[in-house]
């Protein structure tokens, strides 16, 4: 039972090689960090164990939880490896080929002559077409037929399915259809998933509907089996607290919504190191940052601006387009474990990754390949042992491959190979820094840089001088980050309609899809039960210039006048120029949220002065240098570190280079600073 | 912004003003990023569907000289900037210009039809031109004889609406009002003209700025240097290919288009690419299209571009590397292109262009067969790319009547390849359908069926792309349909054992007794409030042998929709009985293997004429 005296919520986060885990208590500020391996083949094993970690050496039961906070990237590994339940797709008859054709393109970047379209995630063998069709506007055409639909049944029966997507033309403007043969198949074929359009993505444009579906199908029976382990697990511990897990859009929801819509889960993990990103930013008082989260194979960027993380529906998730509601933010592949090869005298860094394994040649697992992780080794920027001593690092082996793999073939030497292959990489992560800044109007030296994950810190100030950015702030425990973003994050939830037809604003009609929507997001707090004083709403209208392809999302106002003055901003705002036409209401949506708790304030003890624990070699573009470096763990606040420098800690490794000055924040965080720009 | 980082400064010191390959590629990602950056604005901003759904629009960079350094990819650009550049002296150029052309006899087919808008603007960095970006689009409507300008009815460019020289649309930062409000008034639908317009505009000062800003950042002659071996680069790999390919003399191969929509036709097109040893010991690659059949009345002429045959060959050559950049080394590496004047690739003024691009992708297929017939690895031949204009009046909501038009473009199969089917249903590099639910929601039509053309991809080891069947439900009072579809007499044809490509078609009320075919390329077919169009298009040839594609590759394809039981008998000697190989009966159908010629159109032949 929980106590009176704790307030316990308990935040795992699953990754490739390790589960971390983070016990907080509310009532006493006071977090307990735990770290097991990770168990592929049984994810909710090391999920346990974490778990039982934390709570031992806090000392704490299990039952006294409150809150249980998971991040999975267990329908991102189904999607991106193509290991999905082996799914139907059912829909409008005439219309079987509408994944196969696609949005008829070859895309804008690739060669006519080579490029393969990729294999869809349900086979045209396993469409399978009913009667039935509803016209634009959502006016039935044609009844369903049900006898139909028991002949698909009959057919999928057939077919060794596991799971089946329902997408019907036009059923954004009227679901009835899709709702009545899910309900028939649902009887027809027990033990199989079933799953409608409109469940998951209520919006125009049936390719990429169907896509989003059939991914929702196809993940939804791993992801309803893992959910359920980790419930029987949870209850054999007599916790009672509810299943959180974290979503695309950087809010939590209940095990019920996810496993309605698994595909929601498809960023989880990423969308918690963003959320995780802004609350240690928030206790540190910064508001505007940019956040690059640098892992092994790819790194992940996203602009928060006063506090708010942008939303996007026209992400991706691996080749595939995935129009659900995510954090806005762009996945490069670019990582500590991004390879460099030279061919035809050209230097190309990424977007092939030695992975985990055999990872880079330093790290000692017989990688023979130069990665950018070889580079920052061959530098000196990262100290002799990883891992708080437990791992080290082969400089010799490091050297050897940027010679012969770099160095050799260009005609350089070794430390002007490994900075070339650090400045291409830089580049690669400036080109998508820009892309959510720039492109989208920002001026990122307005901006704080918060670079986190295991590699991030090792390319903070390098970034930041690329982009004129003047300060950067490094989390307390930059490795770790998702555990605490789930902590800190708030339970969300989209409702939107898109109207019938475009056209323009129509106050009471529009109020009225409010009303309806405001209803569904009712429901939806009552099923999470959040209480009332935490349910906030946000009404949002996507509007644009008759005939244009794109809305814009803007704060709803109730009145004409204002709503199309904040469309009229954001345009001018953002492409430079506005337009005569006439401004058209397209889709209405309500954001609901949860208001969470945050994460309570830790202060660091103050200790201004910093010790170094040893002097070690650093090459710099003018040559060797002994510069100092430091432990983290003995870093108080108000500490302050002149660069060049390098800060070691358990899960990351800061670089300070020259003209860079560290100063240890009373939340923890590390503020870098440049010194010409104060 | 003073940004060059430390690490940069070792690797090229300033006193050396080469760019080393680590900075050439970090020149050429700032330069992706920022025609992405111009990509995206005209995509969200633009109003025409033809933009904004289809993405009928294009961006590049030019070297100070005009000289493409970066370009999209795809084979269709040739010399843009010259027709400024003879007319715009340079010195004149000031920061803030824009200029502005659709003339293509004016830029000598650098724009093959006048529905394509140029807008190039060049970028300043201290005082000095650097560089010029390009943004380029189909406008949906410019005037001209039926509403889409383009019409199988032309038989002059005066038909196919205004034609705009280069012009200086923006003088730093003060527009030409009045030139743009004499474009916009000859369009049909002014308010996608004005929108559209707005976009690209919006997007060459956009990028613009951002060459600048490259250029500030890494200096003029580092820049300059970059560009310059991006070009070389590419030059030489393609030079390279040309010679793994071409043996010393001269390859020949002939392509046909099967008419001009007004009577003439076929229409062959003869190329011939010869290699051989210049005086300076240097090899020469010589491109002729001189035999090419004269042009004609009808609007399927092509005003080639010089620089068209090497950009298509080089995007060929360069492949699927991503370190590869599709640029000008694609025309330079050919030393010669010889152009016949008053031929089909080569018109004389005032030809009608409006549908060349049928024409256009028969020269892709017959670039295929010359590398093909050279001993070269290209793709079999595919089907050219099929536009149904409607246009007309409907009753709206409200009673009122409206006018619309509508330019849906279809999709076809692609050629197989030496290690890949070909590509099923796509219309071309970048280009986007009209999905059901937007074209329903913005047109009064309605779709019966949008799937691909079972047995339309030609048969071999590796099949055909598959075309597409567009069924269409007329709801407009009454409305008037052009049709483009080539390709029908003169399928696409197969390589090494593989079989040419299905056909298209266009027919009314299929299966009633109202039933009529149309005639393939033609316009002024008049339909009505109930009547179904249906358009099928062709597919693309096969490659190698269809007995040695593997039986369960053949099943997934009867299976999913794509080859009939039969086909699968007749053509692969792949026996199914209730959705499963019988393996013994596909034995038997494979030892009787029917013996193969180098080519297949309709039949096998060792060429093609």
């Amino acid at each position: 039972m929980p106590s009176p005296d704790t307030d316990l919520a308990v935040a795992v986060d699953i990754g490739g090689t390790f589960t971390d885990v983070a016990l907080l208590d509310r009532r006493s500020g006071r977090i307990w960090r735990a770290k097991t391996p990770s168990i592929p083949s049984d994810p909710s094993e090391a999920f346990l164990n974490g778990i039982r970690l934390a709570l031992a050496d806090a000392g704490h039961e299990a039952p006294m939880l409150e809150r249980v906070l998971h991040g999975t990237t267990i329908a991102t590994n189904m999607i991106l490896e193509d290991k999905g339940a082996r799914t139907a797709l059912v829909t409008t008859r005439g219309f079987r080929h509408v994944l196969a054709i696609g949005r008829q393109d070859i895309p804008r970047k690739a060669n006519l002559y080579t490029w393969i379209k990729p294999r869809r995630p349900v086979s045209p063998s396993h469409i399978v077409e009913i009667d039935e069709r509803i016209y634009a506007g959502g006016e039935i055409g044609l009844a369903l037929d049900e006898a139909s639909v028991h002949a698909a049944a009959d057919a999928i029966a057939e077919m060794d399915i596991e799971a089946v997507a329902i997408c019907l033309m036009h059923a954004f403007a009227n679901p009835a259809h899709e709702q009545r043969t899910a309900a028939i198949l649902h009887e027809r074929l027990p033990g199989v998933a079933v799953t409608i359009s409109t469940d998951v993505l209520s919006e125009v444009r049936e390719y990429e509907r169907s896509l989003t579906v059939a991914l929702n199908a196809s993940v939804m029976p791993g992801v309803t089996t893992y959910i359920g382990k980790l419930e029987q697990r949870l209850a054999n511990e007599a916790v009672a607290a509810p299943l959180l897990l974290m979503q695309s859009n950087g809010g939590v929801a209940g095990a019920a919504t996810i496993r309605r819509a698994p595909a929601l889960t498809a960023l989880s993990g990423p969308a918690a190191g963003v959320v995780g990103a802004r609350a240690v930013a928030e206790a540190a008082g910064i508001r505007d940052l940019i956040t690059v989260d640098i892992g092994g194979t790819s790194a992940d960027i996203c602009l928060i601006k006063d506090g708010k993380i942008g939303l996007t529906q026209t992400g991706h998730v691996g080749e595939w387009p995935l129009p659900l509601p995510m954090v806005d933010m762009v996945t490069i592949g670019a990582g500590g474990g991004s390879i460099a090869a030279v061919k035809d005298a050209t230097l190309s860094v990424g977007p092939r990754s030695a992975g985990a394994r055999p990872g880079p040649a330093a790290y000692g697992h017989g990688g023979t390949l130069a990665t950018v992780t070889d580079a920052h080794v061959v530098l000196g920027h990262l100290p002799a042992r990883l891992l708080g001593g437990r791992m080290a690092l082969d400089r010799d082996a490091a050297r050897a491959v940027i010679e012969k793999n770099v160095a050799v073939p260009l005609g350089i030497d070794v430390e002007a190979a490994a900075r070339g292959i650090l400045a291409i990489i830089d580049n690669t992560m400036v080109g998508a820094l820009r892309v959510v800044s720039v492109e989208r109007g920002h001026d990122p030296r307005q901006f704080t840089l918060v670079p986190f994950g295991g590699a991030g810190p090792l390319h903070g100030c390098a970034l930041a001088e690329l982009l004129g950015i003047r300060r950067v702030m490094i989390p307390t425990a930059p490795g770790v980050l998702c555990a605490e973003g789930l902590l800190a994050a708030d339970l969300k939830s989209e409702f939107s309609r898109t109207l019938p037809k475009a056209g323009p604003i129509d106050v009471a009609a529009a109020e009225a899809v409010f009303a309806e929507l405001d209803a569904r997001a009712e429901d939806w707090f009552a099923e999470e039960a959040v209480p009332e004083a935490d349910r906030q709403t946000r009404h949002v209208a996507l509007l644009h210039y008759r005939g244009q392809g794109g809305e814009l999302a803007v704060l709803w106002t109730g009145t004409v006048a204002e709503t199309e003055r904040n469309f009229v901003d954001a345009h001018r705002a953002l492409y430079g120029f506005n337009l005569a036409a006439p401004i058209e209401l397209v889709t209405l949506r309500v954001e609901a949220t949860g208001v969470g708790k945050g994460l309570p304030r830790s202060d660091l003890a103050v200790a201004p002065v910093a010790e170094p624990t040893e002097m070690v070699p650093l090459h710099l573009a003018d040559g060797l240098k002994d510069i100092p470096l430091f432990d983290r763990a003995t870093l108080g606040a108000g500490a302050v570190v002149v660069g060049p420098a390098i800060i070691a800690q358990l899960d990351t490794t800061t670089l300070i280079l020259p003209g860079w000055t560290g100063a240890m924040h009373a939340s923890g965080a590390l503020l870098l600073t440049r010194e010409d720009a104060a | 912004m003073d940004t060059i980082e430390p690490t940069l400064k070792a690797v090229a010191p300033a006193a050396r003003p080469v760019c080393d390959a680590v900075t050439l590629e970090i020149i050429r990602g700032a330069i992706s990023a920022a025609q992405r950056e111009m990509e995206a604005l005209i995509e969200r901003t633009a109003i025409s569907a033809f933009i904004r759904e289809k993405k009928d629009f294009y961006t590049a960079l030019f070297d100070a000289d005009g000289v493409m350094a970066v370009g999209s990819m795809v084979p269709i650009f040739g010399d843009v900037t010259t027709p400024v550049l003879s007319r715009f002296p340079v010195e004149t150029m000031q920061p803030g210009d824009v200029y502005w052309y659709n003339d293509c006899y004016g830029s000598q087919g650098a724009v093959s039809h006048s529905n394509d808008q140029v807008l190039l603007a060049p970028a300043f960095e201290g005082g000095r031109l650097c560089a010029f970006v390009m943004s380029w689009a189909h406008f949906a409507d410019i005037g001209g004889l039926h509403p889409g300008s383009i019409s199988p009815d032309t038989t002059e460019i005066f038909q196919e609406g205004i034609i705009v020289p280069p012009t200086r649309l923006v003088t730093a930062g003060v527009v030409n009002e009045a030139a743009l409000a004499i474009f916009h008034r000859n369009s049909r639908f002014p308010e996608q003209s004005i929108g559209d317009m707005s976009a690209l505009m919006a997007s060459v000062e956009l990028g613009a700025a951002r060459i600048t800003e490259i250029f500030s950042r890494f200096g003029h002659d580092i820049v300059a240097d970059a560009l310059a071996q991006l070009l070389a680069r590419t030059r030489r790999l393609v030079r390279q290919k040309l010679a793994e390919t071409f043996s010393y003399g001269t390859h020949r191969f002939t392509d046909a288009i099967d008419g001009d929509g007004h009577g003439h036709g076929p229409l062959k097109i003869r190329f011939a690419l010869t290699r051989e040893k210049g005086d300076d010991g240097e090899d020469r690659f010589i491109f002729d299209a001189t035999e090419t059949d004269d042009q004609t009345p009808g609007p399927v002429n092509l005003l080639m571009n010089p620089g068209v045959p090497g950009m298509a060959l080089g995007l060929y050559y360069l492949g699927g590397d991503p370190a590869q950049v599709c640029n000008a080394g694609g025309p330079k590496a050919l030393d010669e292109v010889r152009l016949r004047e008053g031929s089909l690739v080569q018109p004389r003024f005032p030809a009608p262009l409006g549908m060349r691009g049928l024409t256009m992708m028969r020269v892709l297929s017959a670039l295929n067969g010359l590398v093909n017939v050279a001993g070269g690895g290209a793709p079999a031949s595919h089907s050219a790319y099929v536009i149904a204009l409607l246009r007309g009046r409907y009753t709206d909501a409200e009673g009122a009547s409206q006018r619309f038009l509508l330019a849906d473009g279809i999709g076809v199969g692609y050629g197989a390849r030496a290690f890949a089917d070909g590509l099923d249903a796509v219309y071309f590099v970048a280009q986007e359908n009209f999905p059901l639910e937007f074209l329903e929601l913005g047109y009064p039509v309605r779709l019966r069926t949008y799937g691909v053309k079972t047995d339309s991809g030609g048969p071999g080891r590796y099949r055909g792309g598959c075309g597409i069947v567009r069924e269409y439900e007329i709801l407009a009072d009454e409305a008037m349909l052009a049709s483009r579809i080539d390709g029908i007499t003169n399928p696409p044809w197969g390589f090494g054992g593989g079989m040419s490509g299905g056909v298209g078609r266009v027919v009314v009320n299929p299966g009633t007794p109202q039933e009529r075919e149309l005639a393939p390329l033609s316009d002024g077919n008049i339909v009505r409030a109930g009547d179904v169009v249906r358009v099928e298009t062709g597919g693309g040839g096969g490659h190698g042998h269809p007995f040695d594609r593997p039986p369960e590759a053949v099943l997934e394809d009867v299976l999913g929709g794509f080859v009939s039981l039969d086909a699968a008998a007749r053509h692969y000697g792949v026996a199914i009985v209730d959705r499963r190989i019988d393996a013994t009966a596909t034995l038997a159908l494979r030892t009787k293997r029917t013996p193969v010629r180098t080519f297949h159109r309709q039949e096998y032949a060792d060429a093609l004429s």
